[in-house]
């Protein structure tokens, strides 16, 4: 009962306070982002620079075949400006270097969109130039990788690419041999492929993959920074010593605390949640991950609070914790980056099980496992912060 | 004047000293500097992750080392399991004849696609070796992913100016010291520059420290203190905004968020708005300083185009801080 009091005087205190209708403002603001600038298909913006050294027939052959299979589609010329610029290029084999120097040039190259032919997108724009200068010059600037095909003695096509530098020795390898036989062949072999795919798994467009972020870093993740906050004011206030003379116990006052993020977290990540992804999520597995890893989090700001006398204090240790436990995401959104050490900070698996939780096919084992480690660590970690509290006797 | 501004200055650095925040802002762009620098290889990598039995051919790995990351696993169980696991890898493992190219099913196309194409050259029996293909450097070595994100250390960094004199503030207000200022011979705009400097110095100090260890030497460093002052005198107006605006760190605390919102914005609208769509930022500063820096780091930037973005950010900022000027004098007393 006298949790249940302590959780409702402060909700009701929050209610009356400024950042609980800032937390709801910012979801309905996020939503707004997720659904009006956050495509469900993002239009490719890769782009490659090309200069074709041979009888223009021939391209137009190439490409009108192209068209007609579905492959690229032809849109209007494209006018490009290219500022003023020197520099050197190597040749990577024989170490021979050609200085470049342009003026202010504006360019006006054939382009022609790649098109996936399984789905229908843009996969990459192609700016056909006039001239190798042209090419080299707008890839330069661009740093875009840049090409010139021009034909050997016998007909076939020869390749020299104009890369960057910045490039990983595989991608180069691969550029190697690429054309080391006819387009044909290759074709030929790759259908030949046999590919098996261990499931059917749906996966998420780039507006529902942005979900497991938001409720992650700005939900959960927030209740790490806010319940520190709402220690600290309690401390200047004086609030908690008057505490400490009622009969009621130092957990009840974390714990409502707690409650009180976990009721605010709950009810902005609902207003991102629902709308965009609809009735396909578990809900009673969203709200239980939402909920047990915003009470861990919590917890471990409390734990944090439980050093320092003042938010001024704490906010090296604050800031520190929150850009580590941030680092994940970039594993989340460049799946070729997933370093092992990624693996063990605890929002990787949270990122991961949200994910899980809003696909279709959920692993239902993998999100109830993580919420298990969850909950023990949080109450592990509550209890320190508890025992903490209680000897300092200054909460 | 200029003693009693630095006499505001001096008290600022002692008392932040005194708690980590002011160190915190010294060292946390340095470590994520020297965090950018260790990762960005990584995040560099493009290729794929291939898993392959140790028991296939050895040319076959071989050849496959030269174009993506391959991890070796003993038995076909352990392969699934790899490739069950929720990172994008593909495997290739050999049948009675020829080979399977093993996928979750939720991978992008392209994993499929390279996975593919390398083993299709690699059953063509292409070489490097026999390669008729030139290549052509033009030398760069800095991947922009590396500048984007040292452009996105600068910002926060600013930031982290801004909310130092933020949280300041609203320690001020909290002590009562503010009321304590008005009755000295300090003026107001004497107390604003007093309070602005600590941030300023130490975020520059940081922004350049940071530059230093990723690598930027060769910049035009005057273009980037000159981008840098101007961001630092738009993060002290949000700073003594949000330190104003605030009765209680918890306010703070949802100021800073609301402010994020524009600085992320801003980062995210200016890498993937097209062309056509970037007018639609013009008017956050935030935008301006960030395109600045971009091109000064790419090593891109010619005078013109960086007046043009510090003076619109100047500009901006000034009509903020003079929008909010009664805000701030009335904050003030």
């Amino acid at each position: 009962m006298k949790l249940l009091s302590s959780y409702i005087k402060e909700m009701k205190i929050a209610a009356r306070g400024y950042y609980f209708y800032i937390e709801i403002f910012f979801a309905i603001l996020l939503l707004i982002i997720l659904l009006v600038a956050v495509k469900e298909n993002p239009i490719s913006k890769e782009t490659e620079f090309l200069f074709y050294d041979m009888p223009a027939e021939m391209v137009d052959a190439y490409y009108s075949a192209s068209i007609a299979k579905g492959d690229v589609k032809a849109v209007d010329d494209t006018i490009l400006e290219a500022k003023a610029v020197s520099f050197d290029v190597t040749d990577e084999n024989t170490k021979e270097v050609t200085s470049y120097a342009f003026g202010d040039e504006s360019y006006q190259f054939k382009t022609f969109e790649m098109i996936n032919t399984k789905t229908g997108q843009l996969t990459e724009t192609v700016y056909i130039a006039d001239s190798e200068e042209a090419m080299i010059h707008m890839s330069y600037l661009e740093k875009k990788i840049g090409a010139t095909m021009s034909l050997d003695a016998n007909g076939g096509i020869l390749y020299k690419y104009f890369t960057q530098g910045f490039e990983t020795t595989r991608l180069k390898n691969l550029l190697y041999i690429l054309h080391n036989e006819s387009g044909a062949a290759l074709k030929m072999t790759m259908d030949n492929q046999s590919v098996r795919k261990l499931g059917t798994i749906e996966t998420l467009n780039a507006r529902e993959n942005m979900v497991p972020v938001f409720i992650v870093f700005m939900g959960s993740l927030m209740g790490f920074f806010i319940v520190m906050a709402y220690i600290f004011l309690d401390k200047s206030e004086g609030v908690i010593r008057a505490f400490a003379v009622t009969p009621s116990s130092v957990w009840k006052y974390l714990l409502s605390k707690t409650l009180v993020i976990m009721t605010t977290v709950a009810i902005s990540s609902s207003v991102i949640t629902i709308p965009v992804m609809g009735i396909q999520p578990n809900y009673l597995l969203f709200y239980l991950l939402l909920l047990i890893s915003t009470f861990s989090f919590a917890s471990l700001g409390l734990l944090i609070a439980s050093f320092f006398d003042s938010i001024s204090k704490a906010f090296g240790a604050l800031y520190t914790i929150m850009i580590i436990l941030m680092l994940p995401a970039f594993s989340y959104f460049l799946p070729s980056f997933d370093p092992l050490w990624l693996r063990f900070f605890p929002t990787y698996p949270l990122l991961q099980s949200f994910k899980e939780i809003i696909m279709v096919n959920t692993d239902v084992g993998y999100v109830l496992a993580n919420s298990g480690i969850f909950l023990a660590g949080g109450l592990i970690v509550f209890l320190l912060a508890n025992l903490r509290f209680k000897k300092t006797l200054t909460v | 004047m200029l003693r009693k501004i630095f006499s505001v200055f001096g008290r600022d650095i002692r008392t932040s000293m005194r708690d980590s925040m002011a160190i915190f802002i010294i060292v946390m762009p340095v470590v994520m500097a020297v965090a950018i620098t260790l990762f960005t290889p990584g995040l560099n990598d493009t290729t794929v992750n291939l898993a392959m039995l140790r028991s296939d051919d050895p040319s076959h790995i071989t050849y496959m080392e030269q174009f993506a990351k391959v991890e070796v696993f003993d038995n076909i169980g352990d392969i699934e399991k790899r490739v069950n696991k929720r990172d994008a890898v593909a495997a290739i493992v050999p049948l009675e004849s020829g080979y399977e190219i093993i996928l979750q099913g939720n991978e992008p196309d392209m994993v499929e696609n390279y996975t593919v194409m390398l083993n299709s050259l690699y059953e063509l029996g292409t070489t490097k070796e026999e390669t008729t293909t030139t290549m052509m450097s033009f030398g760069h070595t800095v991947p922009p992913l590396k500048t984007m994100l040292v452009n996105m250390l600068i910002s926060m960094t600013v930031m982290l100016a801004g909310m130092l004199i933020a949280v300041s503030i609203v320690g001020e207000k909290a002590d009562n010291t503010i009321n304590a200022v008005n009755v000295t011979p300090l003026s107001q705009i004497g107390f604003v520059i007093g309070k602005s400097m600590m941030g300023g110095l130490v975020a520059m100090g940081s922004i350049i420290v940071s530059l230093l260890i990723t690598g930027y030497y060769d910049i035009n460093w005057f273009m980037i203190v000159l981008v840098g002052l101007t961001s630092l005198i738009l993060a002290f107006v949000v700073g003594f905004l949000q330190g104003l605006a605030s009765d209680d760190v918890i306010e703070a605390a949802g100021n800073v968020k609301m402010i994020l919102l524009p600085v992320a914005g801003s980062i995210i609208g200016y890498e993937l708005l097209a062309d056509k769509w970037q007018w639609t930022m013009y008017w956050s500063p935030f935008y301006w300083a960030y395109k600045a820096n971009l091109l000064v780091l790419s090593k891109q930037a010619d005078w013109p185009t960086v007046l043009l973005c510090t003076g619109m950010v100047l500009i901006l900022s000034l009509a903020v801080y003079f929008l909010a000027l009664p805000k701030i004098r009335k904050g003030l007393s």
